[in-house]
C-alpha cells in the first residue's frame, strides 16, 4: 500500500470494539511508519487525531467514518487535517493547538474549548459551551470557529481570542442564534453571526461595525468554509454583508465604565418623579437640603463669635465694694488720660486717695485675674494715692428737689451724699462729732494715713455739699421728725457701741474706740505694758498706737485665732506686738489680765477691741433690728422703706464696704424717685478662663509707674484695642469699625467667618465669646 | 493644659484622655478649620508663652530671659469636652498637622462621665473588637464532587423568603378548602435594619430609601429596608416605592395613625410589617429622641407636637407575654392589610428566644422571627446596656434554627439575624455564615452607615455622640448644619455599591458549595472553627 493513500484503521477488532488507547497507538504507529493519509472507522474513541507531531511538518489527513467520540482533534498539531464525516460528541478541538477540523454534521458541547489555533468548521448546530476559553496566541493565526446553524447555551464564556462565525443557516433556535447568556467573560476575539438573538453579556462584550479589512477576511475565509462542508451554493446568501453582525469583547478601560444609570438621573426621572419634587419630604419641609461643605460660613456655621465688650465686669470692679471700674482707669492711662484716670474714682467715692491709696485692703488687688498665675497683681494704690489731686465732676446745676437726710457724715454716709448729689438730689447730713469723716478722721491713726491727704478729701467733698449739720446729736423724736421733712432718710452712724465682757475688773479696761480717739489726739498717758483683748484690725491699730505713744510690751489676746490681716497687722507686728490664742479672760486687776487658764498677763493699760455695735436708740421703732444691727434689704432699704441705712449699721465691715453701701443705696433711692423699677440687673463677673495672661511677662515682680500698671492690666472683658483679634482671624472676617467719640468696636463680617473661635481663643482680655448660631429649624 | 488652680476629684491632665489631640506646630497653619469642625469642641486656639534664656558666662554680657507668645491648638481636659477621636480634624486640615491618638491606658473619663448622678449615655457600638462570626470558616469548597460553580459566570439566584411557607400538606389542605395560604416575600436576603427617621438625619434616610429603591428597579435586586421606629414619610408610604419597605411598629408607636391614614391611599403594600420588642444593641433599654431634636419634620414624621422628649419604652405595656403578643399585636398587623403583609416579630438575642420561636411556631400568622444579637448598633442608650447586655448572635440564631429543626419547621418560619454582621468590615463573608447556621436572612444597619455614609465609629471607642445630634458626617444629626454635609445621591451610589459587591462576594462563597438557585440556608456542614468549644455549640466542624 502506498502512504499516498488512505490506510484504513478500524476501530474494531474482530467487531469489538478496541480501547481509545489501542487505537490512539495504531494511529501513531501509522504515523511512524509514515502514513499521511488514515481514515479511522471509529467507534466512539477518545481524542481521535490528536497529536499527531511525529510528522513533523508534513501533512496529515484524518478522515474519520463511524461515530468519532469526545474530544476528537484535542491538542490537535498544525500538520493535521481532519475530517469527519458526521456529527461528533462533545469537545472537539478541546486545546487544539493548529489542526483543521471539519465536522460534516452538528456537534455537541464544548466546541473547541481551550482552543488556541487551528479551525474548526461544522457544518451544523452546536451544543452549550462553545469556543470557550479559546486564545490567541501572538506568533500564531487566531483560531476559527465555523457554525453553518447556531450555537448552544453559554456560548464564548471566557473567551480571551480567536474568531467565531455562525451563520445561522436552518438553525437549531431561529429565534436565538447565540443561545443563552453567552460572552460572558469574554476578554479577546470576535463573533461574527447571522440571525436572531437574545441578548449577550454587555459588560464583556459590544457590536461593532464590520471594518472593510474584516470583511475582506470574512469573505476569503467563509469560501474556504463552504468549500470545506460543501455548502459553497450558500455563498451568494451568506455574503449579504448587512446581514452579519460582529461582537467583540470590550477593553478592560470599557469594563470599568459600568453603564448604569446615574444616581442623578434615578432621582431626576424616578425617584422625584414618583414622590413629587424634593423626594421624601418635599411637602414637609421646605428646608434646602443640597450638598454644603464641611467648613461652611454664615448662616451654616455651627458658631459665630460676640464681641462681649464690657459684658462682663472684670475681677477687680467685681471684687470692689465701692465697684468701682479699676480696669477702666488702666484703660484710660494706657490711652494716656492720666487725669481721666485719676478723676474717675472721684466719682465712686468720696475718699479715692484715703481709702484705695492707704486705708483700703485693696480686694481689686485679691481678686486681680494676674494673681490666679502667681502674677504680682496691679497695684492700685499708686493711682490711688494720685487721687489726691482728683478734680470734682461737673455736677447738675438744675436740682431735683428730692431732699434726703443722711444721719451721720462718716465714710457711709458722705458716700451716699456724695451719689445723691451727682444724680441731682439734695442730702443733708446730720452728724454729732465736730468733724465729718467718721471714723476715718476720729479712729484710724495718722500713721496709717496722712493727715493732710484726709483733710483734703474731706474739703473736697464738704465743698459740694450745701448741707451739713455737725455737733447735732438726734433723738429718736427728732429722727422721726425728719421723716415729714425729707423724701427719705439714710441712717449712717456707723457702730460705736464698743462690746464689752462681763468679768471683774471691767470697769479698768479701756474700749479701742475711747483709745484710738484720745490717741489720736495724744490725749493719752500709757504705760510700758498693754494688753488689747480682741486680736483684730482695730486691735491692731490699738497696738500700733500705743507702741507710737510709748508702750514696749503689747499683746493681743483673742479666743480664737486672730482675724487681723492686712496693713494694720504688719503695722502692730513691727511694732512688737504679740498675738496669743486662744486666751479666755478670767478677770481684769491692776496687774493685768487674769485668764482662765491662771496665767495673768501683767498690764499697765488694758484695751478691749472686740467690736462695735450701733447705737440704735435714735431710730424710729418700726425699724427691725437683728443682733444689734439694722436689717435691710439688698437695696439698704429698712423695713420702713422711706429709710435706709447703710456702712457698719448693717454689719461691720471695711471703709470701702461703706462706700459701697452708700453708692448702692443712693442708685435704689434714686430709682425710687425716678420711678424705675427697684431691681437691678447685677452684671456678672467674667469667667476669667477666658483671659489670657500669656501675653504678659510673669516675672515683673513690681510695677514702675503708672503707665506700666496699664501696660500690664490683663483688661479683662474690657477690650483693650489691640487688634489680636483681627491679626488672628484666619478668614479676615474681623475688622475695627471706628463709631466716632472715641468708640469704637469689632465686627465680623459672617459671610467670611467660618467660627472657629481663635478670636476668643487669642483675644487677651476675653472679649470675644463663641456662641452656637441661631438654629436653622 | 496648664493650670495652677485647685484640683478636684475630676480634674484631669491630657494624660487621662481616652484620645490625645497630637499637633504639629511646624506644620500648623493656624486656618482655625480643625476647631471650626471639632463636633464637641475639644480644641481650641491657645495662647502660649515661651521662655527663652539667653545664657552667657562672659562678665561683660549678662545672661537674659525673655518670653515670647505663640499660637496653636491647645486640647481641653474638661471631662465634658473630651475629645471623641472623630478625626474630623484630621480630615479637614490643610497640613496634616493635626490628629487624635487613642491613649492606651484605661480611659479615665469613663470615671468622671457621671456628673449629676447621671451614667454616660452614647450612640453607636459595643466597641468590642473580634467575633465569632469572622472565626468561622467556609471549609466546604466543592471541586469536583458538587457541581463547581463559577461565581463570575454561573447565575444565581440569591434570594430568600420573608413570610410563613405552609408545610406542602398544609398548602395542598388551604387550597382545597379555599384557606388562607400566608403571604410570602422574595427578597434579598440582606436587609438594611430599622434605623429611624429621626435617629437617622433626613439626608441619609433618603438617600438609603433612594439607593434601595434604584436596586430593585435598575438591578433588578428585591432589597428591602426596615423603617425603624420613627414613622415613615407621607410621600413614600404613598408611592409605589413602599413594597422596598418593611414599616417597623415598637412601643413608642411613633408615626402609626400616620401610616392608618395613608392605607386607603396605598398604591402597593409594604413588603412587611416588623414588631419590635428589643434591640440587641442595648436589650431592655428603650429608645429615647430627646426634645432637641424633635424639629418640625420629625414631628410631622412621628406625628407629636414639636419640642417634646420622644422615649419608647423598653417594653409594649400592655403585652407581657408572647402569648399575649402573638394574640394582639401581630394579628392586627395582618388585619390592616387583609392579611395580605407578612407580620414578624423582632427580639433581641436572649436566652428566651426560644420561648418566643415556639410560640411563633403555634401561629400561623407570624411570618418569621428576627433576632438581634449584641453587637448591633444604636442611636443612643446607656454604656451599661450597650456594654454588657445581650446575646451573641451566632448562638442564638443556631439553637433557633436547630429547634425549627426539630420540629420539622425550618423551612416553614423564616430567622433573621441581625447584630455586628460585618461589624470588622467582612460583611459577606458574616452573613453567609449566619446563613449556615440557619438564619434565613440577615439585617445591617451599623455597616450600612459606616459603607455608605463614612460613619466615623469604630469598636476602638471612636465618635459615639449619635445620640447627642453633633454627628460630624450628618448621618445622625437634625441640625441642617450638619446633615448637609452628607449627599442624599452619594448615599444611595454607595447603598448601591454595597450591594452589588456584596452579591458578587456572597456568590463568592456559595458558588463552591454548589448552590445557585437556594440560600444554602443552614448547611453546616460547610462551617468550620478552630475554637473546639464554638464548633460544639454550634454542631459545625471543629477544624485545625
Amino acid at each position: 500500500m502506498s502512504i499516498q493513500e488512505f490506510v484504513k484503521i478500524s476501530g474494531k477488532n474482530n467487531n469489538v470494539r478496541i480501547g481509545s488507547r489501542i487505537l490512539e497507538e495504531k494511529i501513531q504507529r501509522a504515523v511512524e511508519q509514515g502514513y499521511r493519509k488514515i481514515e479511522i472507522d471509529a467507534c466512539g474513541q477518545h481524542g481521535i487525531g490528536g497529536r499527531l507531531w511525529r510528522a513533523g511538518k508534513e501533512n496529515i489527513l484524518i478522515r474519520i467514518i463511524g461515530q468519532a467520540g469526545q474530544r476528537t482533534g484535542s491538542l490537535g498539531f498544525a500538520n493535521t487535517s481532519i475530517e469527519i464525516m458526521g456529527p461528533v460528541s462533545d469537545d472537539v478541538g478541546w486545546l487544539n493547538a493548529g489542526a483543521d477540523i471539519v465536522v460534516h454534521g452538528h456537534a455537541a458541547n464544548g466546541v473547541a474549548n481551550g482552543m488556541a489555533q487551528g479551525r474548526v468548521y461544522i457544518s451544523g448546530n452546536i451544543g452549550s459551551r462553545g469556543m470557550t476559553m479559546t486564545k490567541s496566541n501572538p506568533r500564531f493565526a487566531p483560531p476559527e470557529v465555523w457554525v453553518l446553524g447556531s450555537v448552544g447555551d453559554y456560548f464564548g464564556e471566557f473567551m480571551a481570542g480567536g474568531i467565531a462565525v455562525v451563520c445561522g443557516i436552518e438553525p437549531q433556535t431561529p429565534e436565538n442564534v447565540l443561545g443563552y447568556r453567552p460572552l460572558v467573560g469574554m476578554v479577546g476575539g470576535k463573533v461574527f453571526f447571522r440571525g436572531h438573538h437574545k441578548g449577550y453579556s454587555t459588560n464583556d462584550a459590544k457590536f461593532v461595525s464590520i471594518s472593510d479589512e474584516e470583511w475582506s477576511w470574512f469573505t476569503k475565509n467563509i469560501s474556504l468554509y463552504l468549500n470545506s462542508i460543501n455548502r459553497i451554493e450558500l455563498l451568494d446568501k451568506l455574503l449579504d454583508r448587512e446581514e452579519w453582525q460582529l461582537l467583540c469583547a470590550k477593553s478592560p478601560i470599557e469594563k470599568r465604565a459600568v453603564s448604569r444609570r446615574s444616581i442623578a438621573s434615578f432621582k431626576n426621572s424616578v425617584w422625584d418623579r414618583e414622590l413629587g419634587k424634593g423626594g421624601l419630604i418635599g411637602d414637609l419641609s421646605d428646608i434646602d437640603n443640597s450638598h454644603i461643605e464641611v467648613v461652611s460660613t454664615g448662616d451654616l456655621r455651627r458658631f459665630v463669635p460676640v464681641w462681649e465688650n464690657e459684658k462682663y465686669m472684670a475681677p477687680c470692679q467685681f471684687y470692689c465694694p465701692t465697684g468701682i471700674p479699676v480696669q477702666e482707669r488702666w484703660s484710660l492711662i494706657r490711652r494716656g488720660l492720666f487725669k481721666e484716670a485719676v478723676d474717675l474714682a472721684l466719682t465712686y467715692s468720696p475718699f479715692p486717695a484715703s481709702i484705695c491709696g492707704y486705708l483700703c485692703p485693696n480686694l481689686c488687688m485679691k481678686g486681680c485675674t494676674r494673681g490666679l498665675s502667681k502674677m504680682v497683681p496691679i497695684d492700685i494704690t499708686m493711682l490711688g494715692k494720685a487721687s489726691l489731686d482728683a478734680e470734682l465732676p461737673e455736677l447738675p446745676a438744675v436740682l431735683s428737689g428730692r431732699k434726703i437726710a443722711i444721719i451721720g457724715g462718716g465714710p457711709a454716709g458722705l458716700s451716699v451724699a456724695w451719689q445723691l448729689r451727682q444724680m441731682g438730689h439734695e442730702p443733708v447730713v446730720y452728724d454729732m462729732s465736730e468733724e465729718l469723716g467718721g471714723k476715718i478722721t476720729s479712729l484710724i491713726p495718722q500713721s496709717r494715713i496722712p493727715n493732710v491727704v484726709l483733710t483734703k478729701e474731706i474739703e473736697r467733698i464738704k465743698s459740694v455739699l450745701s448741707s451739713v449739720t455737725l455737733k447735732h446729736p438726734l433723738k429718736r423724736e427728732d429722727t422721726e421728725k425728719l421723716l415729714d421733712d425729707f423724701d427719705c432718710l439714710v441712717l449712717a452712724v456707723g457702730a460705736q457701741k464698743p462690746r464689752t465682757i462681763p468679768v471683774p475688773g471691767k470697769e479698768l479696761m479701756i474700749t479701742a474706740t475711747d483709745f484710738l480717739k484720745r490717741a489720736k489726739k495724744d490725749d493719752i498717758k500709757l504705760g510700758e505694758k498693754v494688753v488689747i483683748i480682741g486680736a483684730g484690725n482695730v486691735g491692731c491699730d490699738v497696738a500700733t498706737e500705743a507702741y507710737r505713744l510709748g508702750a514696749s510690751d503689747i499683746t493681743l489676746i483673742d479666743v480664737q485665732e486672730p482675724a487681723a490681716f492686712g496693713q494694720e497687722k504688719e503695722d502692730a507686728e513691727k511694732a512688737g506686738a504679740k498675738f496669743m490664742w486662744p486666751c479666755f479672760t478670767q478677770e481684769i486687776t491692776k496687774e493685768g489680765v487674769i485668764l482662765k487658764s491662771g496665767k495673768t498677763l501683767l498690764a499697765d493699760t488694758v484695751v478691749i477691741s472686740i467690736g462695735d455695735v450701733p447705737d440704735i436708740d435714735f431710730i424710729p421703732k418700726d425699724i427691725e433690728i437683728s443682733n444689734g444691727f439694722v436689717v435691710v434689704d439688698e437695696n439698704f432699704q429698712t423695713s420702713n422703706s422711706q429709710i435706709f441705712a447703710i456702712g457698719d449699721m448693717v454689719a461691720p465691715g471695711l471703709l470701702t464696704d461703706s462706700i459701697g453701701s452708700g453708692r448702692k443705696a443712693a442708685q435704689a433711692i434714686d430709682r425710687i424717685f425716678k420711678g424705675r423699677s427697684i431691681d437691678e440687673d447685677i452684671s456678672e463677673m467674667i469667667d476669667i478662663k477666658r483671659v489670657s495672661l500669656e501675653y504678659y511677662d510673669p516675672r515683673i515682680r513690681e510695677f514702675e509707674d503708672e503707665k506700666h500698671c496699664g501696660s500690664q492690666c490683663a483688661s479683662c472683658g474690657s477690650c483693650r484695642d489691640c487688634g489680636i483679634c483681627v491679626a488672628i482671624c484666619p478668614e479676615a472676617a474681623i475688622s475695627r469699625k471706628d463709631n466716632g467719640n472715641n468708640e469704637f468696636e469689632y465686627i465680623v463680617d459672617g459671610e467670611k467667618c467660618i467660627g472657629c473661635g481663635f478670636c476668643a481663643g487669642a483675644c487677651p482680655c476675653g472679649i470675644w465669646n463663641l456662641e452656637p448660631n441661631t438654629p436653622l429649624l | 493644659m496648664s493650670t495652677n488652680t485647685k484640683i478636684a476629684p475630676s480634674t484631669l491632665s491630657i494624660k487621662d484622655l481616652l484620645w490625645q489631640i497630637q499637633w504639629d506646630k511646624d506644620k500648623c497653619t493656624l486656618c482655625g478649620k480643625c476647631c471650626a469642625v471639632c463636633p464637641v469642641n475639644a480644641i481650641e486656639l491657645g495662647v502660649f508663652r515661651k521662655r527663652i534664656v539667653e545664657t552667657s558666662l562672659e562678665p561683660d554680657k549678662s545672661s537674659s530671659n525673655n518670653f515670647k507668645v505663640f499660637h496653636g491648638i491647645r486640647q481641653k481636659t474638661d471631662p465634658v469636652f473630651a475629645c471623641i477621636g472623630c478625626g474630623m480634624c484630621s480630615l479637614v486640615c490643610p497640613n496634616d498637622s493635626i490628629i487624635p491618638f487613642k491613649n492606651e491606658e484605661t480611659d479615665k473619663v469613663k470615671f468622671h462621665i457621671n456628673r449629676d448622678g447621671q451614667p454616660k449615655k452614647r450612640g453607636g457600638r459595643r466597641n468590642s473588637k473580634g467575633g465569632l462570626l469572622d472565626e468561622i470558616k467556609f471549609i466546604r469548597i466543592s471541586m469536583l464532587t458538587d457541581p463547581a460553580l463559577d461565581a463570575g459566570r454561573h447565575e444565581f439566584e440569591l434570594k430568600t423568603l420573608l413570610g410563613r411557607v405552609l408545610s406542602p400538606e398544609k398548602t395542598i389542605e388551604h387550597l382545597k378548602n379555599k384557606g388562607w395560604i400566608p403571604p410570602v416575600r422574595e427578597i434579598y436576603p440582606l436587609i438594611i435594619g430599622g434605623m429611624s427617621f429621626g435617629a437617622l438625619s433626613p439626608n441619609m434616610w433618603e438617600g438609603l430609601q433612594m439607593g434601595v429603591a434604584y436596586l430593585n428597579e435598575e438591578m433588578n435586586m428585591p432589597v428591602r429596608i426596615c423603617t425603624g421606629e420613627g414613622g415613615c414619610p407621607p410621600r413614600l408610604l404613598r408611592s409605589r416605592f413602599l413594597q422596598y419597605v418593611i414599616l417597623q411598629i415598637a412601643s413608642g408607636y411613633f408615626g402609626w395613625d400616620e401610616i392608618i391614614h395613608a392605607i386607603p391611599e396605598m398604591k402597593v403594600d409594604p413588603c412587611a410589617i416588623e414588631i419590635k420588642y428589643g434591640q440587641g444593641a442595648k436589650p431592655g433599654d428603650g429608645g429615647l429622641l430627646m426634645w432637641n431634636k424633635v424639629n418640625k419634620l420629625i414631628a410631622a414624621i412621628r406625628g407629636v407636637p414639636q419640642g417634646i422628649s420622644l422615649p419608647s419604652p423598653p417594653t409594649h405595656q400592655t403585652q407581657y407575654s408572647i402569648e399575649e403578643s402573638v394574640a394582639k399585636m401581630i394579628q392586627s398587623m395582618c388585619m390592616a392589610w387583609g392579611f395580605r403583609v407578612p407580620v414578624y416579630p423582632k427580639i433581641s438575642g436572649s436566652s428566651t428566644a426560644l420561648a418566643v420561636l415556639n410560640n411563633l411556631t403555634r401561629n400561623q400568622y407570624a411570618s418569621g422571627l428576627s433576632i438581634d444579637g449584641e453587637d448591633g448598633g444604636t442611636g443612643a442608650a446607656y454604656n451599661v446596656s450597650m456594654d454588657h447586655m445581650g446575646y451573641p448572635i451566632a448562638s442564638n440564631i443556631r439553637e433557633s434554627y436547630l429547634n425549627l429543626a426539630a420540629l420539622g419547621m425550618q423551612n416553614e418560619i423564616p430567622l433573621f439575624a441581625g447584630g455586628g454582621v460585618g461589624k470588622n468590615g467582612n460583611l459577606a463573608a458574616n452573613a453567609a455564615a449566619l446563613i449556615m447556621l440557619g438564619a434565613s436572612g440577615v439585617q445591617v444597619g451599623k455597616y450600612i452607615m459606616q459603607a455608605a455614609a463614612g460613619c466615623l465609629g469604630s469598636e476602638s471607642d471612636r465618635c459615639n455622640v449619635c445620640n447627642i445630634g453633633l454627628c460630624p458626617k450628618g448621618i445622625t444629626s437634625q441640625d441642617p448644619r450638619l446633615y448637609r454635609r452628607l449627599n442624599p445621591e452619594d448615599v444611595a451610589q454607595r447603598v448601591v455599591d454595597v450591594f452589588l459587591s456584596f452579591d458578587t462576594e456572597l456568590r463568592k462563597i456559595v458558588a463552591p458549595l454548589g448552590r445557585s438557585t437556594s440560600l444554602p440556608i443552614g448547611m453546616s456542614d460547610a462551617l468550620g472553627i478552630s475554637d473546639y468549644y464554638a464548633a460544639e455549640k454550634l454542631k459545625i466542624k471543629y477544624v485545625v
